[in-house]
């Protein structure tokens, strides 16, 4: 059985809201992990992101200055950073589809609506580290792999060229964690 | 702090690059016996509870931090300060209501956040379809100790659902994309 040790993972959480930063992070030292940094504002956050190097940012969407999306979107920028591979989780009380193809289309690794949960945080965080995507950098895209599942249904045209433009399989070590109450 | 090189596997290909980083996080993974599993998610669950106590309070100050922006609002008109304000006002409580134990206040504020986001020209926004939002989200607040209070919620915010779509469809009739999102469902699963 596969757990994680979240002693060894530094998380970033960025929020403009005081509240739910506390929320966040008493759940994150409730699964263990120690490390534990806060950014009030986007702005703040990449500042954050640049000094203490985080394994996970958690950030909100709706925030001042500048919001989750163009946070995303500036740390996802190959060679501006020193990890433009950054995990990100999107927590956010959006849940529109328009919201979640915007925020993936950003390359956000997962995206968590609100009402948080702990379990709904902690199958975010197993999936980072248990079962990391590729990359894939196109002219207009640099993001995790945004294509998760195989559809064997799927008739439209291939839109990526050139070899191997199916679903990048990765090793399926997430069927060996076994999520408490999942 | 310093940075730890990245280092990353690319393969090429006729549009796109195929890049695996290497998996920092791999370290963190730990294999563990069936004896030896305990549950994080539980024990998060209970530091959650140990905070539970401040909720009330919590919700408190959202509640008249929306009352501030609406007040913003009436006397100074949808600016984009008073407006951003508003909005985030009740995101903010739309998404933490669950959290703080008062579930059915989140559709009220929902209701509300959807008013101010697609309607195109808010200035349009009739000021008593605000207040109307606003002192709703308060009164479930308030009344939330009621035995009704749940079944009030949901009627109350049914209504305002209906007022908010209908001037929402009216105010959106040339932006058929902007219909489809008013009429579509979510994609996150609960």
């Amino acid at each position: 059985m596969v757990r994680i040790d979240f002693n060894r993972l530094r998380f970033l959480v960025v929020d403009d809201n005081a509240h739910m930063r506390r929320i966040v992070r008493t759940l994150l030292h409730g699964f263990g992990a120690r490390e534990v940094y806060e950014a009030e504002d986007g702005a703040a956050g990449l500042e954050s992101f640049t000094h203490y190097l985080p394994d996970i940012i958690i950030t909100d969407w709706a925030m001042p200055i500048f919001d989750g999306l163009e946070l995303t979107q500036m740390i996802r920028q190959p060679g501006a950073n020193a990890n433009p591979y950054v995990a990100i989780i999107m927590l956010t009380g959006h849940s529109e589809k328009r919201r979640v193809m915007l925020a993936r289309d950003a390359g956000v690794t997962e995206f968590l609506a609100k009402p948080i949960s702990a379990k709904g945080l902690y199958q975010r965080i197993v999936n980072i580290v248990v079962n990391p995507r590729p990359f894939i950098r196109t002219k207009t895209y640099f993001g995790p792999d945004r294509r998760r599942n195989v559809n064997a249904n799927y008739i439209g045209p291939e839109r990526r060229k050139g070899a191997k433009a199916d679903v990048i399989r990765q090793a399926p070590l997430l069927d060996k964690a076994r999520i408490p109450g999942g | 702090m310093a940075p730890r090189k990245n280092t990353a596997a690319i393969a090429t290909y006729g549009d796109h690059e195929v890049i695996v980083p290497e998996n920092k996080l791999r370290g963190a993974i730990l294999v563990k016996t069936e004896g030896e599993l305990d549950d994080p998610v539980a024990r998060a669950e209970q530091a959650l509870a140990g905070l539970s106590g401040h909720f009330d309070a919590w919700m408190d100050t959202e509640c008249e931090r929306l009352d501030k922006a609406r007040q913003d609002v009436t006397a100074q008109g949808f600016v984009k300060a008073t407006k951003d304000a508003l909005f985030h006002a009740a995101h903010d409580i739309k998404g933490q209501a669950a959290t703080f134990g008062y579930p059915a206040m989140a559709a009220a504020a929902d209701s509300l956040c959807r008013l101010i986001e697609f309607t195109p020209m808010v200035e349009r926004i009739p000021l008593k379809l605000v207040d109307q939002h606003v002192d709703a989200v308060r009164a479930i607040y308030r009344e939330y100790a009621r035995s009704d209070a749940e079944d009030l919620a949901r009627l109350l915010t049914r209504r305002l659902r209906e007022v908010t779509d209908e001037f929402l469809l009216r105010e959106n009739e040339s932006r058929p994309d902007v219909l489809e999102q008013i009429r579509g469902p979510s994609l996150v699963p609960e």
